[in-house]
């Protein structure tokens, strides 16, 4: 499958990249397979996720994994975030060939491992 | 009417204001004089090479004109070329061919760590088979080391083969000092052989089969501007192979089934120009890669050129770029119009650095890393300029996002 408008648009020009020295959630992943890393910095006020950066390593999927998953959960409160799964960040890629589901699965382990 | 060829400049997606084709170590474009002779062989010449009526009589004038052409570039005999499907069945019917004809000598064959992964396979495949294999490193230019293979040889060895020029690299290898070896090991009694796959280097450097002293030798049309689907394996006169493709009696009872005419036609157009054009080629495409080389290392840090600086086809740069992978930056170019590819490759959770840059004794980080842009006789001194910007861009673009920077505070 070809890759979608989506994908392309957050390759070209990610969103919300970088790190937050004044985050108060911090997760930084590896796929120990392949090598690709994902982080993420966050800021919680309350229970609200206020502030979303990320920062990639690895295959393309990986890196606009990351860009959309900041848009995603940026608003949104833990618990809501927390319920967010892989399918959901496909779904809001546009998909993704099945061979790359794991930059999904990666995307998704960061956010649990910063939100726990 | 004169005749009028269909092919005129290639058309390309209008969606990107630009478009510029630096992959031609994957394939060329066909040129349109190399097409207009083709599409006269496909209307015109549609017989049967092997009928013996005028129709056929005239189609298999056409491929013993090319085969003469073919042969002209290599410095071989016409007789000594048998024309194949490509690159790839070129190097089964040499391996394989050789192989079956030889395993009375012996069962083992010495090969690099950096070949074409059609003969990297046809090697594992004969493993399976019982076949002994010793895969000759390459140090950190890229090139294997003469003091190896004379230590690998051995008194079963019945078979070197080992690329001229490698495709991801483009390092050359000491083809013509194997064969001086190859020479000597025959003058002592030893039923032992030379093959090179030569299909990077076919139209890149200057080849003579007499001089390189192989037995065998690969070259494909669609690296020198003809279409896909047509090359050539030279055999030396009195090699013997055993045919992969039986059924027929066409090249020699070497490989059964009717000549593609149209495609050995173009191919030979192609030979003719390469062999006439061979210097303005190699100065045009040498300069396009001196200058893209200059400007990539003033305008991008933390890279690494791969391969030994000399020892290498002129029309080809090997680049990783510290902290971001290759695929990552292909796709970032691609977007802009600009066509490179990537040895590395990473797909179903599993990571698959270029094998080749591996070799080289890098670590994982530069091998995903790396880029090809290899250039051609199309390309322009604007597109170069064109190209070394959009790199630049996507380079500084995916560093800003890369964790492998923190450390260096690039993305602060």
């Amino acid at each position: 499958m070809a890759y979608s408008s989506v994908f392309k648009d957050h390759l070209a020009h990610p969103r919300n990249a970088g790190e937050l020295p004044e985050a108060n959630a911090i997760a930084d992943e590896k796929n120990p397979v392949c090598g690709d890393r994902l982080r993420l910095s966050l800021i919680i006020q309350g229970d609200r996720i206020e502030t979303a950066r990320y920062l990639a390593y690895g295959c393309p999927p990986t890196l606009v994994c990351g860009s959309v998953l900041t848009e995603l959960i940026t608003g949104k409160t833990t618990a809501e975030a927390n319920q967010l799964t892989r399918a959901d960040l496909l779904k809001a890629i546009g998909g993704l060939p099945s061979r790359k589901h794991h930059a999904a699965a990666l995307a998704i382990e960061t956010l649990h491992s910063a939100l726990s | 009417m004169p005749f009028v060829p269909f092919c005129g400049k290639l058309t390309l997606d209008a969606m990107s204001a630009r478009r510029v084709y630096l992959d031609n170590s994957a394939t060329t474009p066909v040129d349109p004089r190399v097409a207009a002779a083709m599409t006269r062989a496909l209307v015109e010449n549609f017989g049967n090479a092997s009928s013996v009526h005028g129709f056929g009589q005239q189609a298999r004038a056409a491929v013993d004109r090319a085969r003469r052409e073919v042969a002209a570039l290599i410095g071989a005999r016409q007789n000594e070329i048998v024309f194949t499907s490509g690159g790839t069945e070129a190097n089964n019917l040499a391996i394989r061919g050789l192989c079956e004809t030889s395993v009375a000598h012996g069962r083992h064959i010495i090969t690099s760590a950096i070949e074409h992964p059609s003969v990297a396979g046809l090697c594992l495949e004969l493993e399976k088979r019982g076949w002994e294999v010793t895969r000759l490193p390459v140090y950190a230019n890229g090139i294997i080391k003469l003091d190896d293979l004379a230590h690998a040889l051995r008194a079963d060895t019945v078979l070197i083969t080992v690329m001229l020029a490698n495709n991801e690299i483009g390092t050359i290898q000491p083809v013509s000092h194997i064969g001086s070896l190859v020479r000597e090991r025959r003058a002592a009694g030893q039923r032992l052989w030379l093959h090179t796959d030569a299909v990077q280097a076919a139209g890149r450097l200057p080849l003579n089969v007499d001089e390189l002293g192989c037995d065998l030798l690969t070259i494909s049309a669609h690296k020198l501007y003809a279409p896909k689907g047509i090359g050539a394996l030279y055999v030396r006169r009195g090699v013997r192979l055993h045919s992969q493709n039986v059924g027929g009696h066409q090249e020699r009872e070497r490989r059964a089934g009717t000549e593609n005419v149209p495609g050995i036609v173009a191919f030979g157009e192609a030979t003719r120009l390469a062999r006439e054009e061979f210097s303005e080629r190699a100065s045009h495409d040498r300069k396009l890669r001196d200058r893209f080389e200059a400007r990539a290392r003033t305008q991008i840090s933390d890279v690494v050129m791969n391969g030994d600086r000399e020892q290498r086809l002129g029309h080809l740069s090997n680049i990783s770029f510290r902290f971001i992978e290759g695929e990552g930056l292909l796709i970032n170019l691609d977007l802009e119009g600009v066509a490179v590819s990537t040895g590395s490759a990473c797909s179903s959770g599993t990571l698959e650095p270029s094998p080749v840059i591996r070799a080289l004794g890098v670590d994982d980080e530069l091998a995903r890393g790396s880029i090809r842009f290899s250039f051609g006789k199309d390309n322009t001194e604007a597109d170069v300029d064109y190209a070394v910007e959009v790199l630049s861009r996507a380079v500084e673009r995916l560093r800003a996002l890369s964790p492998l920077t923190l450390s260096h505070g690039l993305n602060g």
